[in-house]
Protein backbone atom coordinates (compact mmCIF):
# COMPACT_ATOMS: atom_id res chain seq x y z
CA UNK A 1 0.00 0.00 0.00
CA UNK A 2 1.11 3.33 -0.45
CA UNK A 3 2.35 6.07 2.30
CA UNK A 4 -0.92 7.09 3.64
CA UNK A 5 -1.99 9.48 6.49
CA UNK A 6 -4.19 7.84 9.13
CA UNK A 7 -6.48 10.55 11.03
CA UNK A 8 -8.46 9.48 13.94
CA UNK A 9 -11.01 12.30 14.28
CA UNK A 10 -12.63 13.17 18.21
CA UNK A 11 -15.95 13.46 16.29
CA UNK A 12 -18.41 13.53 13.54
CA UNK A 13 -18.13 16.60 13.19
CA UNK A 14 -14.69 16.89 13.39
CA UNK A 15 -14.36 14.06 10.98
CA UNK A 16 -16.73 16.00 8.06
CA UNK A 17 -14.28 19.27 8.82
CA UNK A 18 -11.22 16.98 8.27
CA UNK A 19 -12.79 15.58 5.24
CA UNK A 20 -13.61 18.95 3.76
CA UNK A 21 -9.85 20.53 4.77
CA UNK A 22 -8.51 17.43 2.94
CA UNK A 23 -10.13 17.46 -0.17
CA UNK A 24 -10.61 15.00 -2.16
CA UNK A 25 -7.20 13.35 -1.50
CA UNK A 26 -8.98 11.94 1.69
CA UNK A 27 -11.25 9.18 2.30
CA UNK A 28 -13.06 8.02 5.22
CA UNK A 29 -12.62 4.59 6.42
CA UNK A 30 -14.90 2.36 8.10
CA UNK A 31 -14.22 -1.81 8.19
CA UNK A 32 -12.09 -1.17 5.75
CA UNK A 33 -13.09 -4.61 4.03
CA UNK A 34 -13.54 -3.07 0.79
CA UNK A 35 -11.71 0.40 1.15
CA UNK A 36 -8.37 -1.24 2.34
CA UNK A 37 -8.43 -4.16 -0.61
CA UNK A 38 -8.84 -0.81 -3.23
CA UNK A 39 -6.08 1.02 -1.49
CA UNK A 40 -3.55 -1.61 -2.05
CA UNK A 41 -4.69 -2.33 -5.51
CA UNK A 42 -6.46 0.90 -7.25
CA UNK A 43 -5.74 3.14 -4.33
CA UNK A 44 -6.85 6.42 -6.81
CA UNK A 45 -5.43 9.40 -5.64
CA UNK A 46 -6.71 9.03 -1.62
CA UNK A 47 -3.64 9.79 0.61
CA UNK A 48 -4.93 10.03 3.83
CA UNK A 49 -7.57 7.83 5.66
CA UNK A 50 -9.88 9.56 8.25
CA UNK A 51 -11.06 6.33 10.69
CA UNK A 52 -14.59 7.12 11.56
CA UNK A 53 -15.11 3.32 12.62
CA UNK A 54 -14.54 4.57 16.30
CA UNK A 55 -16.54 7.57 16.35
CA UNK A 56 -19.09 7.40 19.16
CA UNK A 57 -22.26 9.18 17.09
CA UNK A 58 -21.71 6.01 14.45
CA UNK A 59 -20.83 3.41 17.57
CA UNK A 60 -23.77 1.06 19.26
CA UNK A 61 -26.92 -0.63 18.72
CA UNK A 62 -30.04 0.35 21.11
CA UNK A 63 -33.72 0.56 21.18
CA UNK A 64 -35.39 3.76 21.84
CA UNK A 65 -38.83 5.19 22.22
CA UNK A 66 -38.37 6.12 18.54
CA UNK A 67 -36.96 2.40 17.23
CA UNK A 68 -34.23 0.59 17.06
CA UNK A 69 -30.56 2.78 16.31
CA UNK A 70 -27.94 1.32 14.35
CA UNK A 71 -24.82 2.66 14.33
CA UNK A 72 -23.83 3.18 10.77
CA UNK A 73 -20.21 1.70 12.13
CA UNK A 74 -21.86 -1.77 13.74
CA UNK A 75 -20.57 -4.58 12.01
CA UNK A 76 -22.43 -7.42 11.26
CA UNK A 77 -20.96 -9.32 13.65
CA UNK A 78 -22.21 -6.75 16.35
CA UNK A 79 -25.48 -7.17 15.01
CA UNK A 80 -25.70 -11.00 15.01
CA UNK A 81 -25.23 -11.09 18.56
CA UNK A 82 -27.37 -7.88 19.71
CA UNK A 83 -30.22 -8.95 21.60
CA UNK A 84 -32.66 -6.58 20.79
CA UNK A 85 -31.62 -7.40 16.76
CA UNK A 86 -32.24 -10.93 17.32
CA UNK A 87 -35.44 -10.46 19.03
CA UNK A 88 -37.14 -7.74 16.97
CA UNK A 89 -35.06 -7.87 13.67
CA UNK A 90 -33.93 -11.35 13.06
CA UNK A 91 -34.61 -11.04 9.18
CA UNK A 92 -31.93 -8.32 9.60
CA UNK A 93 -29.53 -10.71 11.44
CA UNK A 94 -30.48 -13.44 8.73
CA UNK A 95 -29.16 -11.21 6.17
CA UNK A 96 -26.05 -10.44 8.15
CA UNK A 97 -25.06 -13.27 8.53
CA UNK A 98 -25.15 -13.93 4.82
CA UNK A 99 -22.62 -11.23 4.67
CA UNK A 100 -19.14 -12.61 3.91
CA UNK A 101 -17.66 -14.75 6.01
CA UNK A 102 -17.06 -15.08 10.20
CA UNK A 103 -13.44 -12.56 9.91
CA UNK A 104 -14.90 -9.71 7.46
CA UNK A 105 -18.16 -9.80 9.41
CA UNK A 106 -16.43 -8.69 12.68
CA UNK A 107 -15.16 -5.83 10.16
CA UNK A 108 -17.41 -5.09 7.73
CA UNK A 109 -20.19 -2.72 9.08
CA UNK A 110 -23.30 -2.08 7.67
CA UNK A 111 -22.88 1.26 7.18
CA UNK A 112 -19.80 0.47 5.63
CA UNK A 113 -22.34 -1.83 3.47
CA UNK A 114 -24.69 0.68 2.26
CA UNK A 115 -22.15 3.36 1.60
CA UNK A 116 -20.16 0.91 -1.03
CA UNK A 117 -23.97 0.82 -2.47
CA UNK A 118 -23.65 -2.61 -4.70
CA UNK A 119 -26.90 -3.61 -6.12
CA UNK A 120 -26.54 -6.64 -3.75
CA UNK A 121 -25.82 -5.34 -1.12
CA UNK A 122 -27.60 -7.87 1.42
CA UNK A 123 -28.39 -5.54 4.17
CA UNK A 124 -30.29 -3.57 2.28
CA UNK A 125 -33.79 -5.47 1.11
CA UNK A 126 -34.11 -6.47 5.22
CA UNK A 127 -33.67 -2.99 6.26
CA UNK A 128 -36.01 -1.36 3.23
CA UNK A 129 -39.28 -3.84 4.18
CA UNK A 130 -38.90 -2.19 7.79
CA UNK A 131 -39.29 1.32 6.94
CA UNK A 132 -35.60 1.99 7.73
CA UNK A 133 -34.60 5.49 7.73
CA UNK A 134 -30.71 6.76 7.78
CA UNK A 135 -29.31 9.69 9.12
CA UNK A 136 -26.32 11.95 7.42
CA UNK A 137 -24.13 14.37 9.22
CA UNK A 138 -21.90 16.99 6.37
CA UNK A 139 -20.73 20.12 6.25
CA UNK A 140 -24.39 21.83 6.56
CA UNK A 141 -25.44 19.73 9.57
CA UNK A 142 -27.04 16.57 9.98
CA UNK A 143 -30.21 15.09 7.65
CA UNK A 144 -32.46 12.12 7.49
CA UNK A 145 -34.24 10.27 5.04
CA UNK A 146 -35.60 6.46 4.03
CA UNK A 147 -33.38 4.30 3.00
CA UNK A 148 -34.69 4.07 -0.45
CA UNK A 149 -33.36 7.24 -1.07
CA UNK A 150 -30.18 6.68 -0.29
CA UNK A 151 -29.39 4.21 -3.00
CA UNK A 152 -28.86 6.33 -6.39
CA UNK A 153 -27.16 3.93 -8.46
CA UNK A 154 -24.25 1.12 -8.32
CA UNK A 155 -21.70 2.52 -6.34
CA UNK A 156 -23.55 5.41 -5.63
CA UNK A 157 -25.19 6.93 -3.05
CA UNK A 158 -27.20 10.36 -2.00
CA UNK A 159 -24.00 11.57 0.07
CA UNK A 160 -22.91 14.76 -0.60
CA UNK A 161 -18.95 15.10 -0.80
CA UNK A 162 -17.68 15.03 2.78
CA UNK A 163 -20.97 13.72 4.33
CA UNK A 164 -20.90 10.67 6.28
CA UNK A 165 -23.61 8.26 7.07
CA UNK A 166 -24.25 8.29 10.42
CA UNK A 167 -26.94 6.11 11.75
CA UNK A 168 -29.95 3.17 10.86
CA UNK A 169 -33.31 4.08 12.26
CA UNK A 170 -36.14 0.86 12.44
CA UNK A 171 -39.18 2.61 13.25
CA UNK A 172 -40.83 1.45 16.26
CA UNK A 173 -43.68 0.26 14.63
CA UNK A 174 -42.00 -2.58 11.87
CA UNK A 175 -40.12 -3.85 15.27
CA UNK A 176 -40.85 -7.19 15.28
CA UNK A 177 -42.81 -6.82 11.86
CA UNK A 178 -43.34 -10.67 10.47
CA UNK A 179 -41.28 -10.67 7.94
CA UNK A 180 -38.47 -13.04 6.11
CA UNK A 181 -35.20 -12.57 4.18
CA UNK A 182 -33.51 -15.16 1.15
CA UNK A 183 -30.32 -14.69 -0.41
CA UNK A 184 -29.38 -16.99 -3.36
CA UNK A 185 -25.63 -17.00 -4.41
CA UNK A 186 -23.52 -19.68 -5.89
CA UNK A 187 -22.11 -20.75 -2.43
CA UNK A 188 -23.03 -19.92 1.05
CA UNK A 189 -20.24 -18.93 2.47
CA UNK A 190 -18.55 -15.51 0.55
CA UNK A 191 -20.37 -15.30 -1.85
CA UNK A 192 -22.76 -12.04 -3.39
CA UNK A 193 -26.25 -12.83 -3.78
CA UNK A 194 -27.49 -13.52 -7.62
CA UNK A 195 -30.32 -12.31 -6.04
CA UNK A 196 -31.52 -11.56 -2.54
CA UNK A 197 -35.02 -10.66 -1.09
CA UNK A 198 -36.94 -9.45 1.72
CA UNK A 199 -40.45 -9.72 2.37
CA UNK A 200 -42.88 -7.92 5.50
CA UNK A 201 -46.26 -7.85 6.22
CA UNK A 202 -48.97 -7.59 9.05
CA UNK A 203 -52.20 -10.01 8.73
CA UNK A 204 -55.50 -8.65 10.11
CA UNK A 205 -57.45 -11.58 10.32
CA UNK A 206 -57.01 -12.58 6.62
CA UNK A 207 -56.48 -9.58 5.22
CA UNK A 208 -52.68 -8.22 4.11
CA UNK A 209 -51.91 -5.40 5.68
CA UNK A 210 -48.53 -2.85 4.91
CA UNK A 211 -46.84 -5.09 2.40
CA UNK A 212 -43.54 -4.52 2.16
CA UNK A 213 -41.07 -6.39 -0.93
CA UNK A 214 -37.37 -5.28 -1.36
CA UNK A 215 -34.99 -6.74 -4.04
CA UNK A 216 -31.43 -6.73 -4.28
CA UNK A 217 -29.04 -7.44 -7.11
CA UNK A 218 -31.81 -7.23 -9.77
CA UNK A 219 -31.45 -3.36 -10.98
CA UNK A 220 -28.99 -0.65 -10.12
CA UNK A 221 -29.92 0.00 -6.65
CA UNK A 222 -31.97 -2.46 -4.05
CA UNK A 223 -35.76 -1.38 -5.23
CA UNK A 224 -38.65 -1.81 -3.07
CA UNK A 225 -41.46 -3.63 -5.60
CA UNK A 226 -43.92 -1.35 -4.90
CA UNK A 227 -46.82 -2.61 -7.90
CA UNK A 228 -46.63 -5.97 -6.31
CA UNK A 229 -47.03 -4.33 -2.87
CA UNK A 230 -50.15 -2.68 -3.93
CA UNK A 231 -51.20 -5.72 -5.21
CA UNK A 232 -50.84 -7.06 -2.06
CA UNK A 233 -52.33 -4.40 0.22
CA UNK A 234 -55.66 -4.75 1.89
CA UNK A 235 -56.25 -8.37 -0.22
CA UNK A 236 -57.07 -11.86 1.88
CA UNK A 237 -53.87 -13.74 1.62
CA UNK A 238 -54.37 -16.86 -0.95
CA UNK A 239 -51.48 -18.99 -2.70
CA UNK A 240 -52.64 -17.52 -5.68
CA UNK A 241 -52.63 -13.98 -4.68
CA UNK A 242 -48.51 -14.50 -3.64
CA UNK A 243 -48.02 -15.85 -7.07
CA UNK A 244 -49.43 -12.77 -8.83
CA UNK A 245 -47.01 -10.82 -6.63
CA UNK A 246 -44.07 -12.73 -7.11
CA UNK A 247 -44.94 -12.67 -10.76
CA UNK A 248 -45.78 -8.82 -11.12
CA UNK A 249 -42.46 -7.75 -8.87
CA UNK A 250 -40.66 -9.88 -11.69
CA UNK A 251 -41.63 -6.95 -14.02
CA UNK A 252 -40.45 -4.18 -11.41
CA UNK A 253 -37.14 -5.44 -12.28
CA UNK A 254 -34.25 -5.12 -14.56
CA UNK A 255 -31.84 -7.87 -13.99
CA UNK A 256 -28.19 -7.84 -15.84
CA UNK A 257 -26.52 -10.57 -17.58
CA UNK A 258 -22.93 -11.08 -15.99
CA UNK A 259 -20.58 -13.97 -15.28
CA UNK A 260 -22.63 -15.11 -12.18
CA UNK A 261 -25.90 -15.61 -13.85
CA UNK A 262 -27.76 -14.62 -17.10
CA UNK A 263 -30.86 -12.47 -17.37
CA UNK A 264 -33.53 -15.26 -17.28
CA UNK A 265 -31.89 -17.00 -14.63
CA UNK A 266 -32.33 -14.39 -12.15
CA UNK A 267 -36.21 -13.32 -13.60
CA UNK A 268 -36.86 -17.11 -12.60
CA UNK A 269 -34.96 -16.46 -8.92
CA UNK A 270 -36.60 -13.35 -8.52
CA UNK A 271 -40.23 -15.02 -8.75
CA UNK A 272 -39.08 -17.79 -6.59
CA UNK A 273 -37.58 -15.94 -4.24
CA UNK A 274 -40.60 -12.98 -3.84
CA UNK A 275 -42.90 -15.78 -3.45
CA UNK A 276 -41.12 -17.35 -0.48
CA UNK A 277 -40.56 -14.58 1.45
CA UNK A 278 -44.05 -13.42 1.14
CA UNK A 279 -44.99 -16.73 2.02
CA UNK A 280 -42.57 -17.06 4.66
CA UNK A 281 -44.08 -13.88 6.17
CA UNK A 282 -47.51 -15.09 5.87
CA UNK A 283 -46.58 -18.18 8.26
CA UNK A 284 -45.24 -16.17 11.04
CA UNK A 285 -48.09 -13.85 10.88
CA UNK A 286 -49.78 -16.67 11.19
CA UNK A 287 -48.14 -17.40 14.33
CA UNK A 288 -48.46 -14.68 15.79
CA UNK A 289 -52.50 -14.77 15.53
CA UNK A 290 -52.24 -18.39 17.09
CA UNK A 291 -50.04 -17.40 20.34
CA UNK A 292 -52.87 -13.95 20.09
CA UNK A 293 -55.33 -16.65 20.43
CA UNK A 294 -53.66 -18.68 22.97
CA UNK A 295 -52.88 -15.18 25.60
CA UNK B 1 2.84 5.59 14.37
CA UNK B 2 3.42 3.73 17.73
CA UNK B 3 1.14 0.90 17.96
CA UNK B 4 1.27 -0.70 21.48
CA UNK B 5 -0.90 -3.80 21.75
CA UNK B 6 -0.79 -7.10 23.55
CA UNK B 7 -0.04 -10.21 21.69
CA UNK B 8 -0.13 -13.41 23.04
CA UNK B 9 -0.69 -12.25 26.16
CA UNK B 10 2.67 -10.07 26.19
CA UNK B 11 2.81 -6.10 25.80
CA UNK B 12 4.64 -5.20 22.48
CA UNK B 13 5.20 -2.55 20.62
CA UNK B 14 6.74 -0.85 17.22
CA UNK B 15 6.56 1.78 15.24
CA UNK B 16 5.08 1.52 11.86
CA UNK B 17 3.93 3.71 8.92
CA UNK B 18 0.03 4.20 9.06
CA UNK B 19 -0.87 2.54 6.08
CA UNK B 20 0.56 -0.95 7.68
CA UNK B 21 -1.22 -3.92 7.94
CA UNK B 22 -1.80 -5.72 11.26
CA UNK B 23 -0.78 -8.78 9.39
CA UNK B 24 2.72 -6.81 8.11
CA UNK B 25 3.08 -5.58 11.78
CA UNK B 26 3.04 -9.04 13.18
CA UNK B 27 5.32 -10.50 10.49
CA UNK B 28 7.21 -7.81 9.90
CA UNK B 29 8.03 -6.08 12.91
CA UNK B 30 7.22 -8.47 15.93
CA UNK B 31 8.60 -11.74 13.97
CA UNK B 32 5.05 -13.47 14.23
CA UNK B 33 5.06 -15.20 11.25
CA UNK B 34 2.41 -17.60 11.80
CA UNK B 35 -0.09 -15.74 10.41
CA UNK B 36 0.38 -16.50 6.64
CA UNK B 37 0.21 -13.87 4.00
CA UNK B 38 -2.32 -15.35 1.11
CA UNK B 39 -5.09 -13.33 -0.87
CA UNK B 40 -4.24 -10.19 1.28
CA UNK B 41 -7.82 -9.09 -0.18
CA UNK B 42 -9.73 -10.97 2.94
CA UNK B 43 -11.03 -14.24 0.41
CA UNK B 44 -8.65 -17.12 2.34
CA UNK B 45 -8.39 -16.59 5.66
CA UNK B 46 -5.03 -17.66 6.23
CA UNK B 47 -4.09 -14.31 7.86
CA UNK B 48 -6.77 -14.83 10.73
CA UNK B 49 -6.21 -13.49 14.14
CA UNK B 50 -8.00 -12.90 17.39
CA UNK B 51 -8.67 -9.13 18.11
CA UNK B 52 -10.78 -8.41 21.30
CA UNK B 53 -12.30 -11.85 20.78
CA UNK B 54 -13.14 -11.68 17.62
CA UNK B 55 -12.01 -13.33 14.73
CA UNK B 56 -10.76 -10.92 11.72
CA UNK B 57 -8.56 -10.91 8.52
CA UNK B 58 -5.46 -9.02 9.64
CA UNK B 59 -4.66 -8.16 5.84
CA UNK B 60 -7.69 -5.92 6.14
CA UNK B 61 -7.32 -4.34 9.51
CA UNK B 62 -4.62 -1.46 9.73
CA UNK B 63 -2.53 -1.80 12.49
CA UNK B 64 -3.31 1.33 13.99
CA UNK B 65 -6.36 0.00 14.55
CA UNK B 66 -5.73 -2.85 16.61
CA UNK B 67 -3.74 0.00 19.03
CA UNK B 68 -4.77 -1.29 22.13
CA UNK B 69 -6.19 -4.62 21.87
CA UNK B 70 -5.58 -7.60 22.79
CA UNK B 71 -4.50 -10.00 19.86
CA UNK B 72 -4.24 -13.68 19.81
CA UNK B 73 -2.30 -15.31 16.93
CA UNK B 74 -1.33 -19.00 16.25
CA UNK B 75 1.92 -18.47 18.68
CA UNK B 76 -0.48 -18.30 21.33
CA UNK B 77 -1.92 -21.62 21.13
CA UNK B 78 0.02 -24.30 22.03
CA UNK B 79 1.77 -23.95 24.74
CA UNK B 80 6.17 -24.99 25.29
CA UNK B 81 5.18 -28.93 26.27
CA UNK B 82 2.00 -29.42 24.65
CA UNK B 83 -0.70 -28.67 21.76
CA UNK B 84 -4.06 -27.21 22.20
CA UNK B 85 -6.41 -29.77 21.57
CA UNK B 86 -7.61 -28.35 17.93
CA UNK B 87 -3.50 -28.72 17.28
CA UNK B 88 -3.66 -32.17 18.94
CA UNK B 89 -6.65 -33.80 16.44
CA UNK B 90 -5.86 -31.81 13.55
CA UNK B 91 -2.65 -33.99 13.38
CA UNK B 92 -3.96 -37.11 14.34
CA UNK B 93 -6.64 -36.95 11.64
CA UNK B 94 -4.65 -35.82 9.03
CA UNK B 95 -6.72 -32.23 8.84
CA UNK B 96 -3.71 -30.70 7.10
CA UNK B 97 -1.40 -31.09 4.20
CA UNK B 98 0.46 -28.11 3.15
CA UNK B 99 -0.78 -26.46 6.30
CA UNK B 100 -0.93 -22.84 4.61
CA UNK B 101 -4.26 -22.65 5.47
CA UNK B 102 -3.70 -24.47 9.48
CA UNK B 103 -3.13 -20.82 10.95
CA UNK B 104 -6.09 -19.45 10.06
CA UNK B 105 -7.87 -22.60 9.90
CA UNK B 106 -7.22 -23.26 13.70
CA UNK B 107 -7.31 -19.71 14.85
CA UNK B 108 -11.12 -19.44 13.67
CA UNK B 109 -11.83 -23.29 14.75
CA UNK B 110 -10.66 -21.85 18.63
CA UNK B 111 -12.49 -18.34 18.39
CA UNK B 112 -15.94 -20.75 17.44
CA UNK B 113 -15.04 -23.33 20.22
CA UNK B 114 -14.13 -20.55 22.90
CA UNK B 115 -17.70 -19.54 22.30
CA UNK B 116 -19.48 -22.62 21.42
CA UNK B 117 -17.75 -26.14 22.48
CA UNK B 118 -20.24 -28.57 21.30
CA UNK B 119 -20.64 -27.22 17.75
CA UNK B 120 -22.54 -28.81 15.05
CA UNK B 121 -21.35 -29.52 11.78
CA UNK B 122 -23.05 -26.79 10.21
CA UNK B 123 -22.11 -24.60 12.92
CA UNK B 124 -18.57 -25.53 12.23
CA UNK B 125 -18.85 -25.22 8.42
CA UNK B 126 -20.19 -21.87 9.11
CA UNK B 127 -17.51 -21.05 11.06
CA UNK B 128 -14.84 -21.58 8.54
CA UNK B 129 -16.31 -20.62 5.72
CA UNK B 130 -13.61 -17.65 5.56
CA UNK B 131 -10.86 -19.76 5.25
CA UNK B 132 -9.80 -21.70 2.50
CA UNK B 133 -8.10 -25.13 1.96
CA UNK B 134 -6.90 -26.48 -1.04
CA UNK B 135 -5.62 -29.42 -0.21
CA UNK B 136 -7.30 -32.06 1.50
CA UNK B 137 -10.67 -30.73 1.02
CA UNK B 138 -12.95 -29.76 4.50
CA UNK B 139 -14.03 -32.91 5.59
CA UNK B 140 -11.14 -34.06 8.06
CA UNK B 141 -10.84 -30.80 8.89
CA UNK B 142 -14.36 -30.41 9.85
CA UNK B 143 -14.46 -34.14 11.79
CA UNK B 144 -11.08 -32.58 13.97
CA UNK B 145 -12.74 -29.63 15.06
CA UNK B 146 -15.68 -31.35 16.35
CA UNK B 147 -13.16 -33.85 17.79
CA UNK B 148 -11.27 -30.86 19.68
CA UNK B 149 -14.94 -29.73 21.12
CA UNK B 150 -15.36 -32.94 22.49
CA UNK B 151 -12.03 -33.33 23.84
CA UNK B 152 -12.14 -30.15 25.78
CA UNK B 153 -15.53 -30.18 27.37
CA UNK B 154 -14.20 -33.85 28.69
CA UNK B 155 -11.36 -31.79 29.72
CA UNK B 156 -13.78 -29.42 31.08
CA UNK B 157 -15.49 -31.74 33.05
CA UNK B 158 -12.59 -33.91 34.56
CA UNK B 159 -11.04 -30.30 36.20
Amino acid sequence: MRPMDYIVPESAEAAVAILAERGEHACPLAGGTDLVVDLKHAPGNIHALVDVSGLSEFRGIEETDEGLRIGSMATYGEIMEHPTCLEKTPEVVAASHTVGAVQTRNLGTIGGNLVTCVPSADSAPALMVLDAEVTLVGTNGWRRMPIEDFFVGPRKTILEPYELLAEIWIPKHTLGKPSSFYKFGLRKGQALALVNAAGALELDGDLIVEPRIALGAVAPTPIRAVKAEALLDGQEVSGGLLDEAARVAVTETKPIDDFRASKSYRRQLIRTLTRRVLERSVEIARERQKQGELH
Amino acid sequence: MLVELTVNGESRSANVAPETTLLRMLREELGLTGAKLGCDVGDCGTCTVIVDGVSVNSCLMLAGRASGCDVTTIEGMASADELHPLQQKFEELGALQCGFCGPGMLISAKNLLDTNPEPTVFEVRDALAGNLCRCTGYTKIIEAVIDAGEMMSQEQANV
